[in-house]
Formats: C-alpha cells, structure tokens, sequence
C-alpha cells in the first residue's frame, strides 16, 4: 500500500517534469536538455525566500516566478536565435544552458547541499502500513495541476493554437497564430510546472545543490519518451510508470542494484514494440 | 607555377602552424612559485555532485599554509599549496597529477575522493612522491605504497568499531542501509557485516545508490520498526534518511560512521530520533587545538569547519611537523629526498602528530592509529 | 618512372594535408619526448586529445553520415575499457611486451564492443530520431550499470590496471588515430559510405534503389563501436582505476558536442573540435584552481553557446559570411570566386541532401532576392 502510494506520488513528480519536455518538444520541435536546471533553479529560490522570510507559500510563488521568467528568457537568448537551424544545434546550446545555469548555481550558493524544510508532515497510519502525508499532498495537487493543464490544452483558444502549432507551425502562421508568443507561452508553462516539481521534490529530498536536476532531468526525459514525447497524457503515463517500477525496484534487494538496468531495459523493450511511445502519434513516411 | 608556389606556401604555413603548436607545448621554465617554497599539490572535487568535500579540504589546507607561512615556515622554508579540479573522476586526477609534477610539485596530500585518490596514488609511486590523503578511506589507496599515508580512518576500521559499538550497546533488531556504488559506503559495510557475523549477530540490510532517487521511503518501510539504524554514508544522505524515518515515525537510533560529520545543519525540525555517530573531529570540542583550528576557520571563512576541512588542515600540518622534526634547510629538494625525509619521521613510533581530528601515530604502512569517539545528538 | 609522376600529378594536397599534419605532430612529439624536453602534462593531453579524435570521428559515422543521434557512445568506450584493461592484465603476466599486450587488447576491446554496437543496431532497425536516441542512451546506462556489478571488474571500486602503459601512450594513440582516419575515410568514400549516406537523406528512396538498408544501418553502429572500443582500450592503459562513472551520458554528450561543434558530417571538422575542446577542458582546469573552478563550467558553456549560435542562427549568416576561411583564403589567393561550393570535392564530406537542405534553398532564395552586385563584377575583374 505504501509502496504504491509513493511510488505514484514520485510517479507524479516524474510527470510533471516530463510534461515541460513533451510540451516544449511538441511545439518547439526541440530536446530541452536544461529543462533539469529550471529544476534546480526553482529549488533554489524556494531555499533563498525560506531564508529571507521563512514563509513557505512566497518561496513557492517565488519559485514559480523566478523559473517562468528563466524560462521565457532562455529562449529568447539561446533558442531563439536558432529557429531554424539545425535540431541538433540546438541540442548542443540547451546543453551549454545546463552546464551554464550549474556553474551559476555553485558560484552563487556553492557546492555543499543545503536543507530547505518547506512543511512538516506527521506520517498516517492505516493498519500496519504508515503513509507519509508529503506523498498524498504530492499525489493530490499533481493530479489537479495536470487535470487543469489538459483543460487548458483542450478547451481554451490559446490551448488549441498551441496544438495547432505542433500539428503544423507554417499552416499555424498562416491561421494568424503568433508562433513566438505561443513558443514563448509554451516555455513558460513548461518552466512552471518546474518550479512545481521542485516544490514537491523537495517535500521528498528536503536538500538542493547545484546538480540537483539532472538525474530527475534525465529520468523524466525517459518517462516522456516511454509515454510518446510530444504527447500530454502520455508524458503522464511514462512518468507514473517509471515511478512506480523504480520505488518497487528499490524495495526488492536483489533487484536494487540493478534498478537504472531495468528503468532503461523497460524503455528500450517499450520502444521496440511500440516504436514511438505508448501514446506516440505515427507519422507516414513518404518519399 | 603559381599553383606550385601555391603549394609550397601551404606546407611552409602547415609546418609552421606545427611547429609553433609544439613549441608552445614544451615548457619553457615557467616559474609558479618563488624559489623558497615548498611546492604541496593535490587534486580534489571543485566542481560537480562532490564538489563540496574537494572545497573543503582546500580551505583548510590552504588555512594551514597561511598560518604556516606566517609562522615563518621552516628555516625561512615556506610553503604553496594548489589544489586543481578532478570533478572526483580518476580521469581528470590523473592528469592533475601530471599537471602538477609539471609544475613543480614536491609534496602531495593526495586526492580528495577514493576514485581520484587511486589514480593520482597509481602514479605517485613512480616518482615516489609523498602523499597524505586527508579523506580518501579506501583501504587500497595506500595498501603496497610506501610513499602514500592517510589522515582519516579506514573504511575497513570504521565498519569494526561501528559493529563493535553497536553489540555493546546491546541493540537486539538492527538495520543498515548502505550506498551500494560508494566505495565509502560499501567499504564500511562489508567490514561491518564480517564483524557482525564474527560477533554472531543478525540484521537486516537494505540499499540505495547514485542514481537512484534519494527518496528511502522504500527502505524505511522496510526498517522502521528497528532499535537501531547503521547508515555509513555522508551526512547530506543520512539527513535525508532521518526526517524519512520521522515521517514514518520510526524511533530508532540512527548510528553514523564519520561522514556523519555536519549532520547537524542538516537535520530536519520534525527529526526526534537519537543521532550518534563516530568521529575523530568535534567542531564543537572544547580541546585547545580544536578550537584554535575552528576559531581561525570561522575567522577566514565566515562558516563552521566540516570535517573535510579538519583533515585537509590536519593533512598539511602533519607534513609541516615531520619537515620541522626532520629539520629541512632546503626548499628545492627532490620529491623523493621529502618522501624519504617525511617517511622516516612518520613512521618512527616516537612521532606523535595532535591535528584537529585528533592525536595520532602511523605505521610505516600509512595507516593512522587514533582513537574513535562517538558523538551524540539528541532532539526532541 | 612514369609511375610515380602519374601519382604526383594526381597528387591533391587537401586529400592528405590532414594526415600530413598529424603525421607531422607525431614525429615531432615523438622526437620532443625522445629528446626530454616535453611536459608530461602535454604527453597526457596529447593522448586525451587522440582518443577523443577517435570517438567523435567515429561518433560521426553515426551522426553525421547516417544521419541517426547516437547518446550512447561512452558505452561502448566503457565496454572497450573494462574488457581490454582485463585482458591487458591477464596477458601483460604472459606476455612481456607492453605494445603487444595493447595492440591485442585493443582488437579485443573493439571487438566486443562492435558486437554491442551491433545490438543497440537493432532498435535502429525500428525506431527513429530522439526514439532511438533515448535507446542509445539507456544502453549506455545499462551497460555502466552491468559492468558495476560484475565482481571480477572490480565491482564500486573499478577495474585497476596493473601496469598501466606509461607517459609514451601517445605515440601509439596517435599512430591509431591515423590508422581510424585512413579507415573510416575510405570507407566513407566507398560504396558502403554512399550506401550510408543514401540512407541518411532518404531511406525509402535508398531502399527503393536496392539498398539493404538493414544491413547498411547495422554497418554503421559496428564500425563506430568498434573505433569508440578501441578508445575505450587507450583509455583503460592510461588511467588506472577504469571506472564506470567516467562513461556516463554526460561523456556521451561531450562526444557529440565535438562532432556538433565540428560540422555534422565532416571528418576534419570533428578533429579540430576535438582537440580543441580536450585542450579548452584541460587547460580551463590547469588555470583555474581553487574557487574559480567553478568558472571553468561558466567559461566553457558560454563558448559553446556563442559557437553554436553564430555557427547556425540564419540571422548571423551576414557575419558568418564575412569570415568564411575558405572565401578568406580565396580572396587571398585571387581565386575566382565561387558561389556554388562544390562539395563532391571535398574529400571528407559526401554531398548532403537532408540536413543541409534547409541553408541551401535559403542561400538560393537571398541570391534571388538580392543580387549581390559586387559578385559579377568581382568575377570579371578576375578573369
């Protein structure tokens, strides 16, 4: 019971995170490699508020405000400039913004992790098996923040311009859909659910440092790809999944040491069968 | 013709392009320390997942220096000390180590994690070059290496004397979670389980490692119910580990091997459980040597000395001591006439170094004798 | 007689000014070590510098030639070290050879890792663009994760090298850099490359031509595996312990940085990038000690942005033209100038359809657009 309430609850965590790759992905067209970052950025400014003020609901709103203007401000400098250009190119500059946004960090705050306490849950007890409070909190807000994030796709004008932007950008521009504002939009929801993510890591890893985000990053990274990048549901999906499988790995000690194995080996069986993720859109190949 | 001149000119350019790469390869007596210094390399993590253990063992060996240097050294013989960046990855310790020797290094306190440590020691002992390793615990860094020491305790002995406690106390359920990639980790619960089998106890181990997410929710479902919790691992996971076992309302001791050291300003507020753990530094001591050494820190640094910092500290000063007994007049002395020279007094069982983490006395194999103490913490 | 003026008549410097030159840097190295005048740290850079020459060429073949990203290939270098610097111990007690001992665990090394090159080449049959290359990166994750918890490699503490080669790697390192290169660039301008590269600009048009684009696809994973093997075995005799947490994705990413940096699809491209990111690497953390470490991050990340973005932004292409080396050199040479560069003569690159197609019809569109007036009267002045 209490492994699959936590695993899920890292599951959400996971597919928060994978929702800004998907989202970016589907209309940018790009692999944002220092989406992690905005992770860490966000944590960070939790941590910076907590020690001004102490109080934990400015540092989330902080948190969300420092990431959506981090966000909007990396792409107008460094992915801006390369609509256009090749896709790997801009691999390579998100990378040079990850690996930016990390040295920042330490020469900021340094290397050593810090302690960030945002609240203070007492466990529940149900039967024999103890529930962490930060678990169902995590669970609970994540599921609305994704429910209102699919309403907002599927229901709003600016949702279905950002969907018809990742259909087909020219036929958008042609519609009258201002592509930058949509591109730029799209970073800014990606970079606020970030700052959410790192909220809610937080309330499980109560310690940030400079390197924070890249694990989760990358693991995320999988979740999308697992559920089909560029898909929202599927983003979801991959990352409960991996949530789930990881948790319960780590509760078996023989599997344990072999868990990232079985994380990767899951998604590479995955992609095998069904070669663009278990919500994938297939695109017909033509000459 | 003008293509063939054409030609011509583009191999004189290419030869020359070539020539002028190498010349600036070769070294050309670039100085990087006056003539009066003692050249004390290392190579440590500055950047990266472990760069706070790297930064603070160069800011205590580096207070060591000044305080050295203003002391006036060793008969008008001061002191430099350069610490580059290895990221913890034997790669970049490697070539540091080269980088360093190019530079002009006579003494070495090593490299700061295991992984550097060993790379940097592999090729120490060709030149026999002295090296005492403030924090790197493995006990095959400085195994068959007579020019290689170490400043802190073996992983090995720390697994021992954490079992040996543990039985004394008289725990009857006991828990271990272990990093299972940590050398560190690994090493200390490989001793400590061959020290409980030997004792003829029983307990329960779980694991975690570095890539998995530092959540413990799995493994503190598993021991929450223990007397006791053995966590040899670094204070930043143990931190973690604790306000997980208050979330589960687990009541257990949670019993720490020295990297527990700074657990304190880590500790969640809601964290009630007993906090014990062994080390040779107390940041917090009363000891006279101790505190100068913290007072200073605080006073250089505007922060608390780690024990990263006390060994780095303790690392230089041991050098220093056994320069002083050995009574070195000149600073340009080969890396092998200061091994030599340091090796002698080190491990002479008349020499007894009292550092900031401790008194203690080597073996001619390195390896430092000193007393554990165990601290406690207590909350709630 | 005849012979060898047919051969010098044929005689194209630019096809072989790269081998010249590297040839040139060996000899003088080699004789600058001889001789005890050169740095040790420069004899280890030298050897950084080479294996990493060897990963982002072959890296390349994947990338750049048949057009698929690859973030795994620090795995197959990981497979290569732990298994040559294995073997290299078991044999280096028989055999007491050094050189010997490398060269057979260097074929072993790439060997093996061919063979899981040839595997993470099957999902490549199936899968496409970032879905392949997230596999690639789980192979790579998978492949540190396996070689962790194999007890005879050493397990959490690494795989020791018990005599590691010594300072003098580098002149083996750069003599198999040469060798990779007069491979891989006949191989590209074999049929298997233009196999390769039909199948990178258009695979069903490739397949429609009889290409067996299974076959071709796997070809090209192999080879590159098998050169980031032989990578992984100079490694392995450089740097005792072998540990796997240096072939993370990150190092995979590094890689792929200097193939990306250095021009997608082109060889010499690759080189340079190569050996001057070791060089930027190596030296950034020589200069920078103690706190300013933190900078080398700071420093490198912002090169690379800068890099990429005037390299590839369609607004800098203003800019970019004005410093273009080769109509630099041109000018400088009173060449006649011209427009339409011929890439078929280029002995390192194929000519590109896909991946360039987009700068060639914008460079045709501003022709059309706005004529450059000084370009006819520039050809005129020449002829």
């Amino acid at each position: 019971m209490s492994t699959l309430i936590d695993g899920l609850s890292l599951g959400v965590i996971y597919a928060l995170i994978a929702l800004g790759y998907t989202m970016v992905y589907g209309i940018a067209k790009m692999l944002n490699f220092a989406h992690g970052d905005i992770i860490m950025v966000g944590a960070y400014s939790v941590f910076a508020t907590l020690a001004l003020c102490g109080l934990a609901f400015p540092a989330i709103l902080v948190a969300v405000i420092v990431c959506v203007l981090l966000g909007i401000s990396v792409e107008r400098v460094a992915y801006r400039p390369l609509r256009g250009a090749s896709p790997l190119a801009v691999l390579i500059t998100a990378i040079g913004v990850s690996y930016l946004l990390q040295s920042i960090a330490q020469l900021i705050f340094g290397a050593k992790p810090r302690t960030v306490e945002l609240f203070s849950f007492t466990p529940i007890r149900i039967g024999n098996s103890t529930i962490s409070g930060a678990s169902l909190l995590t669970l609970g807000v994540c599921i609305v923040i994704m429910a209102a994030l699919t309403l907002f796709v599927n229901r709003t004008k600016t949702g279905h311009a950002m969907l018809a932007v990742s259909e087909d950008r020219g036929a958008a521009q042609l519609m009258g859909i201002n592509v930058n504002r949509i591109i730029m939009l799209t970073f800014a929801i990606g970079s606020a659910l970030a700052a959410f993510a790192s909220v809610f890591y937080l309330l499980y890893i109560p310690s940030v440092n400079p390197t924070l985000g890249s694990m989760p990053g990358i693991k995320a990274f999988t979740a999308a790809v697992i559920g089909g990048i560029g898909s929202i549901p599927g983003a979801m999906i991959g990352g409960v999944l991996l949530g789930l499988i990881e948790t319960i790995c780590l509760r078996v000690p023989a599997l344990a040491p072999f868990t990232t194995s079985i994380e990767f080996g899951l998604l590479i069986v995955i992609l095998l069968f069904k070669p663009t993720g278990l919500l994938g859109k297939r695109r017909r190949e033509k000459v | 013709m003008r293509k063939q001149a054409k030609k011509l000119l583009s191999a004189a350019l290419t030869i020359a392009m070539v020539a002028a790469l190498m010349l600036s390869l070769v070294s050309c007596g670039d100085k990087y320390k006056p003539d009066s210094m003692i050249y004390i390399g290392a190579s440590g993590p500055l950047t990266g997942e472990a760069a706070s253990y790297g930064v603070s063992v160069q800011k205590g060996a580096q207070l060591a220096i000044d305080e050295i240097n203003e002391a006036g050294g060793i008969n008008g013989i001061t002191f430099y000390f350069n610490m580059l960046d290895d990221q913890a990855t034997a790669t970049q310790a490697a070539s540091n180590y080269d980088s360093l020797m190019d530079k002009g290094m006579q003494i070495s306190i090593g490299a700061v994690t295991t992984d550097s440590c060993e790379a940097f020691a592999a090729k120490a002992v060709n030149d026999n070059l002295f090296y005492i390793t403030p924090s790197a615990s493995a006990a095959s860094v400085i195994a068959n290496r007579p020019n290689g020491y170490r400043i802190c305790f073996s992983d090995p002995q720390q697994g021992e004397i954490a079992a040996e406690k543990i039985v004394e106390a008289g725990y009857s359920n006991v828990g271990v979670i272990y990093q299972s990639d940590n050398n560190y980790s690994k090493g200390i619960y490989d001793a400590f389980e061959a020290k409980m089998q030997e004792l003829g106890k029983t307990f329960t181990a779980r694991t975690f490692d570095q890539n998995s997410n530092k959540d413990f929710s799995s493994q503190m479902d598993v021991l929450k119910d223990c007397d006791v919790i053995f966590l040899p691992m670094y204070y930043t996971e143990a931190g973690l580990i604790a306000s997980k076992a208050a979330e589960k309302g687990c009541n257990a001791v949670l019993f720490g091997s020295d990297g527990f050291d700074g657990i304190a300003g880590v500790l969640a507020s809601n964290v009630t459980n007993t906090i014990q753990y062994i080390t040779p530094f107390d940041a917090d001591s009363a000891d006279l040597t101790v505190k100068k050494f913290v007072d200073a820190y605080k006073a250089k640094y505007n922060e608390t000395p780690d024990q990263f910092a006390a060994d780095g500290y303790d690392a230089v000063m041991a050098i220093y001591e056994a320069l002083k007994v050995a009574n070195v007049t000149d600073a340009q002395m080969s890396a092998d006439a200061l091994t030599k020279a340091i090796t002698a007094v080190l491990s002479s069982p008349d020499f007894s170094f009292t550092g900031a983490t401790g008194t203690m006395t080597w073996s001619s194999d390195g390896v430092p004798t000193k007393v554990p103490q165990v601290k406690e913490i207590t909350r709630g | 007689m005849s012979y060898f003026r047919k051969i010098a008549k044929n005689f194209k410097w630019k096809h072989y000014i790269v081998y010249i030159i590297l040839a040139a840097v060996l000899l003088l190295s080699a004789l600058l070590w001889q001789a005890g005048v050169m740095k040790r740290s420069t004899a280890t850079m030298l050897n950084q510098i080479g294996y990493s020459i060897i990963l982002a060429v072959s890296l390349n073949i994947v990338v750049g030639f048949l057009g698929e990203l690859s973030l795994g290939h620090a795995g197959f270098m990981c497979a290569g070290a732990y298994l040559g610097t294995f073997l290299y111990n078991f044999l280096i007690a028989a055999i007491p050879s050094k050189l010997l001992c490398l060269c057979i665990a260097m074929l072993f090394g790439g060997v093996v890792a061919a063979l899981l090159g040839m595997l993470v080449g099957l999902p490549a049959l199936r899968l496409k663009g970032d879905y392949l290359a997230i596999v690639t990166l789980a192979f790579n994750e998978i492949i540190g994760n396996l070689c962790k918890n194999i007890k005879i490699f050493g397990g959490g503490m690494g795989l020791k090298n018990e005599q590691p080669y010594g300072y003098s790697l580098f002149i083996v390192t750069f003599v198999v850099v040469i060798l990779t290169l007069i491979v891989l660039q006949n191989l590209i301008r074999s049929k298997h490359g233009r196999a390769i590269t039909a199948i990178r600009d258009n695979e069903i048009a490739a397949k429609a031509m009889g290409i067996n684009v299974t076959y071709y696809k796997l070809f090209a994973f192999t080879i590159a595996a098998f050169f980031a093997g032989i990578a992984g075995v100079l490694y392995g005799a450089a740097v005792s312990p072998v540990k796997y947490t240096n072939f993370t994705f990150n190092y995979s990413i590094e890689i792929l940085v200097m193939v990306v940096l250095g021009g997608i699809g082109s060889i010499n491209g690759s080189i340079i990038a190569a050996a001057f990111i070791t060089y930027l690497n190596l030296t950034l953390t020589n200069q920078l000690s103690g706190d300013l470490a933190a900078l080398k991050y700071l420093v490198y990340a912002l090169i690379l942005i800068l890099v990429v973005i005037f390299n590839n932004a369609p607004a800098m292409r203003k800019y970019r033209e004005k410093l273009d080396f080769k109509k630099l050199s041109d000018k400088l040479f009173k060449k006649k100038n011209s427009d339409i560069r011929d890439d078929s003569a280029a002995w390192d690159r194929i000519p590109t359809k896909i991946p360039m197609d987009e700068l060639l019809s914008a460079d045709l569109k501003t022709q059309n657009d706005s004529p450059d007036t000084s370009m006819p009267e520039d050809r005129s002045s020449h002829e």
